[in-house]
């Protein structure tokens, strides 16, 4: 056991190290798509709003595996061929984005209405008013829930292993294929993704605190 | 199975069409299963961090924290292949329901804790003033609003249950993801498959979405009376 950790630990660390780097482009483009999303949502044009509210609910109402499977084997057949890694970097960020657009809504609503017809009425345009007046209030109320969705994402990228995306959870089952030892080396990837993903939640969870009551 | 002819034309449709749905009735006894199984075992541990000493809640925190930060992925495959190499041989379904019950208990744990201090402790302070008892303040102050609270969080752990299923395709549970893969291996059609899949997919979640959106403005309607 202890020459086996030996051998695999580098193997696995950098293996996460995959997971991590797989999981902050993900979460760059889902919070990047998720702006746009969010202002599609809220366009006084019909169309573009019914549209955004449709692929947020389409991508919230289907797992992120049936979602991966779609772009990597399903557009492949049509044509549109990828290595399993832009699969899932861009299955990923587009399930990020919808979830990441959805959490933009809530802190854009949290902000009275009165304050955006305020900031009209004195001659402020959209993006003023977004720039000064919505925006510096609604990082508050979206940053925990921010942070929550990258945990949640973090624990998402082993459902990319399933198309053999280079990560944690394929490297750990191509050792359990070598060693066929699945306990010990599962319970380690999973010891793994709660030493990544513990530590994170309980920040989250004291920045909740902090932002609920400011000193 | 490659010596058994494929259906052609109109057939090929159905084949594809009643597989499907056979695999989503397997999801969807999948999500049952572990939804119920979420919710016992959520009901157990909030009851031991309500009831139970210094020590209980140090082993609710510990689940709750454990379960949460692992992914679903990784505890099927501990459950599934990992406990088979020390005989504890699992068939694919109960791991499955099994892993996705342990994991949702964790979530459904702190869904009924936030919904116990969602009732407001004067209730509980004038109860026990009264003489009720620990338990019975439980039983007939908190719990009969603590349930109203948590309908709407229930339904999105519901949902979320749903979409987890598809990982358990991994340990061959024969739910809705892993038949459309052998689908896919038979016909090459994986665009249409995977796109069915989806479809299926949302034909089950996005009216438990409309319920938890509906129960949402209930519960908001009976907290504004109060």
């Amino acid at each position: 056991m202890a020459r086996n950790l030996e051998t695999w630990m580098p193997l696995l660390l950098s293996a996460a190290v995959q997971t991590i780097e797989l999981m902050l482009i993900a979460y760059a483009i889902g919070l990047v798509a998720g702006a746009f999303l969010v202002a599609m949502r809220l366009s006084t044009r019909r169309w573009l709003a019914a549209t955004a509210g449709a692929y947020v609910t389409a991508i919230r109402g289907t797992p992120a595996l049936a979602q991966l499977f779609f772009i990597y084997f399903g557009l492949a057949e049509l044509g549109l061929v990828m290595s399993s890694y832009q699969a899932a970097i861009i299955g990923l960020g587009a399930n990020a984005a919808a979830y990441v657009a959805e959490i933009y809504r809530a802190g854009i609503e949290s902000i009275p209405r009165g304050q955006v017809e305020a900031a009209r009425a004195i001659g402020m345009r959209t993006p003023m008013v977004y720039r000064y007046v919505v925006i510096p209030q609604m990082v508050t109320v979206v940053l925990p829930p921010l942070c929550n969705q990258g945990i949640v994402l973090l624990k998402e990228t082993s459902v990319a292993s399933l198309i053999a995306a280079p990560e944690l959870m394929l490297r750990t089952r191509e050792l359990v294929a070598e060693s066929y030892m699945p306990l010990e080396l599962y319970v380690i990837a999973a010891l793994m993704y709660f030493a990544l993903a513990f530590p994170l939640a309980q920040a989250v969870r004291l920045l909740e605190q902090r932002l609920r009551h400011p000193r | 199975m490659t010596a058994l002819a494929l259906p052609t034309g109109v057939d090929l449709h159905l084949y594809i069409l009643g597989t499907l749905l056979a695999g989503a009735g397997v999801t969807v006894v999948c999500t049952a299963g572990a939804l119920v199984l979420s919710v016992a075992a959520a009901a157990l541990l909030a009851g031991l961090q309500s009831f139970g000493g210094v020590a209980a809640r140090v082993c609710v925190f510990a689940y709750v924290e454990f379960f949460r930060a692992i992914p679903v992925l990784a505890l099927l495959f501990i459950l599934y292949f990992g406990l088979a190499t020390i005989g504890l041989k699992m068939s694919p379904m109960p791991a499955a329901i099994l892993g996705l019950g342990l994991n949702g208990a964790a979530y459904c744990t702190e869904i009924f804790r936030a919904g116990i201090l969602a009732v407001p402790s004067g209730q509980s302070e004038a109860a026990r003033a009264i003489g009720m008892r620990r338990w019975q303040v439980m039983r007939w102050i908190v719990l009969p609003q603590a349930v109203r609270i948590v309908l709407p969080a229930l339904t999105n752990l519901a949902i979320n249950i749903l979409k987890n299923t598809s990982v358990a395709s991994a340990v061959a549970a024969p739910e809705i993801m892993f038949l459309a893969r052998n689908l896919v291996n038979e016909t090459y059609l994986s665009p249409q498959i995977y796109l069915s899949v989806c479809l299926v997919y949302l034909l089950i979640s996005v009216p438990m979405m409309k319920l938890a959106g509906w129960l949402e403005t209930r519960v908001g309607v009976t907290a504004a009376k109060r």
